[in-house]
């Protein structure tokens, strides 16, 4: 059973239809990245998922339950609000502009919302603070305020901030675009070592070559819909549709 | 020359307990009203920002009715006009009437200053705190309006000292503020002069609350 399930989802903006018919399946521990220029729908896409959109119609099913069932915007699934909520906290986002709290510190960013929404002890949820900041290299940050770190060090508080509600998905909305170049290292590092330890991840990002080496599976979208999915050795070498030619030729 | 400065100086000396004490009525006054504005103004800022398009209207409203029409008529409507309509809303003392028509009035401007400063943080902090589960009120209280406060301290600070000044229309119904003593001193002693001490301590008012509204301001800053 996959992990995360669309089945035709589409989205219209007034007449602008931003996404038309998505239909993609992630199993556990696969990481896929979508690529595709800007405008395509990709950003659009994975914050449906996560609700910060609502999409027109179509099913979305997490984990093997239906969070989505719309026709026409309105939702046909029947879940409670909590059961909601529970289903949307297994995926974990992280945004292209960080979206750290400014008026927290490092750690109080990370703890924040396990102990507010999962009502663990400040104590626990601190020290699992602790141990996440630990793996994303920023022990020496935690008692500082976001305004003293770099774009790099403030998106890997974000990934760790996620990982804090121990999601089984994570999000990634294009994680290194707002960042200077010589600080795009260090995020995908932390990117790639949660691919290795089995993460299930969704990745919209432009960084091409990054995509060849993490992903399992790569998901090329152009206006709204997704043009071709194959695995990086055979969509980079052999891209079969001929937006997917022009494009990676533009970007390679 | 100098005999008439010194007797004019030891005349406004006398004036300074009695205009004191009558200060402490403006001094409360404007407190207590920019504080009860400041808790009327969040919830009206948050009916404003709703997405209950009722409650929105019905703040939409009272934000029109309070800014629209002048603060004496509103003083007026409340000690004299009311008790007519509905005689049970007849309020016996007038310190009580002053606080809530003030009340009212800057709850109607506070509410606009906390809207504006709510919807200047960045869009992507709402998102951030939703994506990890907090609900929208764990979202605005944790997360918005904290963020808000330093951005919120100059306009309030700047309101506080409108209603300072303006709590002087409190003499029109005759509740003895530092302007009605004022004046109270001016028809008793026959000389205009102590509207010079008088406005000298509105003016230590204001100063000091400018002071203290700097003070807030950089601490609300400290993290940046």
């Amino acid at each position: 059973m996959p992990l995360i399930e669309t089945e035709n989802i589409t989205k219209q903006f007034g007449e602008l239809q931003v996404l038309k018919g998505i239909s993609l399946s992630v199993r556990k521990g696969e990481t896929i990245c979508i690529i595709g220029p800007s405008g395509a729908g990709k950003s659009t896409f994975l914050r449906a998922l996560n609700h910060l959109e609502s999409i027109t119609s179509g099913r979305i099913i997490i984990d093997g339950e239906v969070l989505d069932d719309r026709e026409n915007g309105v939702n046909k699934s029947v879940l409670t609000k909590q059961q909601e909520s529970d289903i949307l906290l297994e995926m974990g986002m992280v945004f292209q502009r960080f979206n750290i709290f400014p008026h927290k510190t490092v750690l109080e960013n990370v703890a924040l919302a396990p102990e507010k929404v999962r009502k663990v002890s400040k104590e626990a949820a601190e020290k699992r603070a602790r141990d996440l900041l630990e793996t994303v290299g920023l022990t020496d940050k935690t008692d500082v305020y976001p305004s003293k770190l770099s774009g790099g060090q403030l998106q890997r508080v974000a990934i760790a901030r996620a990982l804090a509600m121990d999601p089984k998905i994570m999000l990634f909305d294009e994680p290194t675009s707002a960042l200077d170049p010589e600080l795009v290292g260090e995020v995908l590092n932390v990117i790639r070592k949660l691919a290795q330890d089995g993460m299930t991840m969704l990745i919209v990002t432009h960084e091409i070559g990054f995509a060849r080496d993490v992903a399992d599976s790569i998901v090329f979208m152009a206006d709204g819909q997704i043009l071709e999915q194959a695995p990086p050795g055979e969509i980079f070498a052999n891209p079969k549709h001929e937006k997917t030619k022009t494009f990676l030729q533009a970007v390679l | 020359m100098l005999d008439k400065i010194l007797n004019a100086l030891s005349q406004m000396s006398g004036w300074i307990v009695p205009l004191a004490q009558s200060a402490q009525v403006t001094l409360a006054l404007s407190v207590i009203s920019v504080i009860l504005g400041i808790i009327g103004g969040v919830f009206i800022a948050l009916g404003r920002i709703s997405r209950n398009g009722f409650l929105k209207k019905i703040c939409g409203a009272y934000i029109f009715i309070f800014r629209g029409t002048p603060l004496l008529m509103q003083l007026y409507f409340l000690w004299m006009a009311l008790p007519l309509a509905i005689p049970a809303l007849t309020l016996q003392n007038r310190f009580v009437a002053a606080v809530i028509a003030f009340s009212l009035n800057s709850a109607a401007y506070q509410a606009e200053i906390i809207r504006a400063a709510i919807q200047s943080i960045d869009p992507g902090q709402m998102e951030a705190a939703r994506s990890l589960g907090l609900s929208y009120g764990q979202a605005m209280r944790l997360v918005i309006i904290p963020q808000s406060i330093k951005r919120l301290v100059p306009p309030i600070g700047n309101e506080f000292i409108m209603v300072l000044k303006d709590t002087s229309l409190v003499s029109m119904i005759s509740l003895v503020d530092l302007m009605k003593k004022t004046m109270q001193l001016q028809s008793s002693t026959a000389t205009a002069l102590v509207y010079l001490p008088s406005a000298v301590m509105y003016l230590i008012f204001t100063g000091v609350f400018t002071w203290l509204f700097n003070r807030l301001e950089k601490h609300h800053a400290r993290y940046e």
